[in-house]
């Protein structure tokens, strides 16, 4: 069970890695995708059922159409290069992470004694409509935003082409 | 009727881009600011009256049914409230006619008012995790504002701001989920009983320090402060008002001084962490400010400065200390808000903000200059102005703990941001009115209204300081009152 986990943790590590790493856009989303949805099946091995099928439904699927239908209607622009910098950065900031991660974090978190997690308890309505009604609001305030932001971006944009 | 504070905004701004399609300009500006002026209305008439029949904490009830919400009002997010909504609605007034050469003005109200919304739900909610929920809407919204404008720079500006605020996101998510596996609790409260049953310092002060570096970025603390001075310069004038007069205060000083206080107990390590924060950024900010040509530069790195100033009044923890804070935290958003604003006018007339280029604008733009002055000597502490109070108090507190040092860096900071104003009012207003300003007008009717009733409003602040003190600032202290215990206890201050 344990190898298990352990392979899907590694797996979710490389394709979200990959997804910042890869140069070419459509791969990226694709990995992100995939890491998403490793992350959902660990949601469903360690009983939060309605987290994973959010995970998988939401981010795993609905982001990744977004993002796929995006780059489609995106055009590529020649002259814009990434600086070399970015691509030797986030590889030695991951590095330095894992270093630290691995000598500081594992002992820093098993000292923490955390509560046994029990199963979601209620049916999905119970849990979303009296157990975090509010977030639900602001999860409607995020989604205004995100959508405002690309209709305001977006108009000004065409307008100057 | 607190609810108000997030569903109207909400709502409001859902309906704008239809508004907008059947009148561009005059709907969108007579709504949003409706808005602002009814929230403000509000919290100035039946907020007091709420917390006074004790409807602190309030449970939501929808067709008989109880719903999961639960929205906390006390003195101090009383206080937040109703200095979102002042600010707001000057800015919403700045905004009819500043905004009118971007276009699209209904995109722009409907994400300015998802920034208020977020802003107040922030201030309203109980639980660590909404906590980080509001801040990611007021989050999203600003960047897209501070991108508006769309040239090289804006977007640019807006990139790195998304960048390093996802990174201070992603702090406050893993202390928040730290905290839940510890407490089983995302409740204030609970959290806070359960980690005093506990005893793991070494967990709790783990989770600590992510919320510090978390909410220090939001507030754009030093070491934290590298996206302020390119996104708050960027944006068009009325959100670099709300950026510096208003977010990183609630996003980062509210939310901080609310766990800290309430939720952690400000330990003694704990406070002289705060400190040391907040005097390094007054020094360092007030130093870099002096070097820069660029108004809306300089004004950028005075708000981290003054950032500095609120946490180290908060952080000292006394209530001298607090009461000082708060009231800075007042003044500079009303002070800073003005000379943002006020950037923008003379940028919009002169089409510069480089100071060196400016020369004489005072002849041109008489009330730009003379509320400007008010603004900066109410910033660097000049009496009877409001931010002279505040500095004062806070010196005083300083001086009452026996930290002298921070005391004699406090006065210090408040020289040299008396000098960098001095600066730009030497070289944007005073001297010989340069030819090529032959053509410059006053700014239009709308934008002098909302800077004159800021300048105002600092003035009277100052003349009336202790009726303010006494009617909202008081009251902010005392509801954070329980938090302070500890640190009066532990460092033996009355």
């Amino acid at each position: 069970m344990m190898a298990v986990q352990i392979g899907l943790l590694c797996g979710l590590v490389v394709f979200s890695l990959l997804a910042v790493l890869v140069r070419d856009i459509l791969k990226a989303a694709i990995s992100l995708a995939v890491a998403s949805l490793l992350l959902g099946i660990l949601f469903f091995r360690l009983d939060a059922p309605y987290a994973g099928a959010f995970e998988i439904s939401v981010v795993a699927g609905l982001i990744t159409v977004l993002f796929v239908v995006t780059i489609a209607l995106t055009k590529a622009e020649g002259g814009v290069r990434e600086s070399r910098l970015a691509a030797w950065i986030f590889p030695l900031f991951f590095v330095v992470f894992l270093v630290i991660d691995f000598l500081v974090m594992r002992r820093l978190i098993g000292q923490i004694a955390s509560l046994p997690a029990p199963a979601e308890a209620g049916t999905f309505g119970q849990v979303l409509w009296k157990g975090r009604t509010f977030d639900l609001i602001a999860q409607v305030g995020v989604i205004f935003a995100g959508v405002f932001a690309v209709l305001a971006l977006f108009r000004k944009r065409s307008k100057h082409e | 009727m607190i609810f108000l504070f997030i569903a109207l905004p909400l709502v409001v701004a859902g309906i704008l881009p239809l508004v907008g399609k059947i009148s561009p300009r005059l709907l969108p500006d007579i709504l949003a600011n409706a808005v602002f002026a009814a929230l403000l209305a509000i919290a100035l008439l039946a907020g007091p009256s709420l917390i006074g029949q004790g409807a602190g904490l309030q449970p939501l009830v929808f067709l008989g049914e109880p719903l999961g919400i639960h929205l906390a009002l006390d003195g101090f997010s009383l206080f937040m409230l109703t200095a979102i909504s002042l600010v707001g609605l000057c800015i919403g007034l700045f905004s009819v006619n500043y905004m009118e050469h971007y276009g699209h003005k209904a995109a722009y109200y409907a994400l300015l008012l998802i920034m208020l919304a977020g802003m107040n739900g922030l201030v309203l909610v109980t639980d660590l995790f909404q906590v980080y929920l509001f801040l990611e809407v007021a989050a999203i919204a600003s960047y897209a504002l501070v991108a508006y404008g769309l040239g090289h720079e804006e977007l640019e500006a807006s990139f790195k701001y998304l960048m390093l605020s996802a990174v201070s996101s992603a702090l406050i998510v893993v202390s928040v989920t730290l905290l839940f596996g510890l407490t089983g609790s995302l409740e204030f409260g609970a959290v806070s009983q359960a980690l005093r049953s506990l005893d793991q310092p070494l967990a709790a002060g783990l989770c600590a320090a992510l919320f510090i570096m978390g909410f220090g970025l939001k507030a754009a603390l030093i070491p934290f402060h590298a996206w302020l001075p390119d996104a708050h310069p960027s944006a068009p004038a009325p959100i670099s008002a709300a950026l510096s007069g208003l977010l990183i205060k609630v996003s980062g000083i509210y939310a901080l001084t609310r766990i800290f206080l309430k939720v952690f107990g400000l330990t003694p390590a704990l406070s002289n962490i705060l400190m040391i924060l907040g005097a390094v950024s007054m020094v360092v900010a007030a130093f870099l400010a002096l070097g820069q040509k660029d108004i809306k530069r300089m004004l950028a790195y005075s708000s981290i400065s003054q950032v500095g100033y609120i946490v180290l009044g908060i952080g000292l923890g006394t209530p001298l200390g607090i009461l000082g804070g708060l009231f800075h935290l007042l003044n500079h958003a009303l002070a800073k808000s003005l000379l943002f604003l006020n950037s923008g006018s003379i940028q919009m007339a002169a089409g510069t903000r480089n100071l060196e280029e400016m020369n004489g604008l005072s002849k041109k733009m008489p009330v730009t200059a003379a509320t400007t002055l008010v603004g900066s000597l109410s910033i660097a502490g000049v009496p009877p102005l409001n931010g002279f109070w505040s500095k004062l108090i806070i010196v005083m507190a300083l001086v009452q703990a026996k930290r002298f040092g921070f005391a004699l860096a406090a006065i210090l900071a408040s020289v040299l941001t008396l000098w960098y104003y001095l600066i730009i009012q030497r070289r944007a207003f005073f001297n010989k009115p340069d030819e090529k300003w032959r053509d410059v007008r006053e700014a239009p009717f709308l934008m002098t209204t909302a800077t004159v009733v800021l300048a105002l409003l600092c003035i009277v602040i100052g003349i009336f300081f202790t009726a303010t003190i006494s009617t909202w600032i008081e009251p902010a202290r005392d509801a954070l009152a329980g938090g302070l215990q500890v640190i009066q206890s532990s460092i033996g201050i009355q």
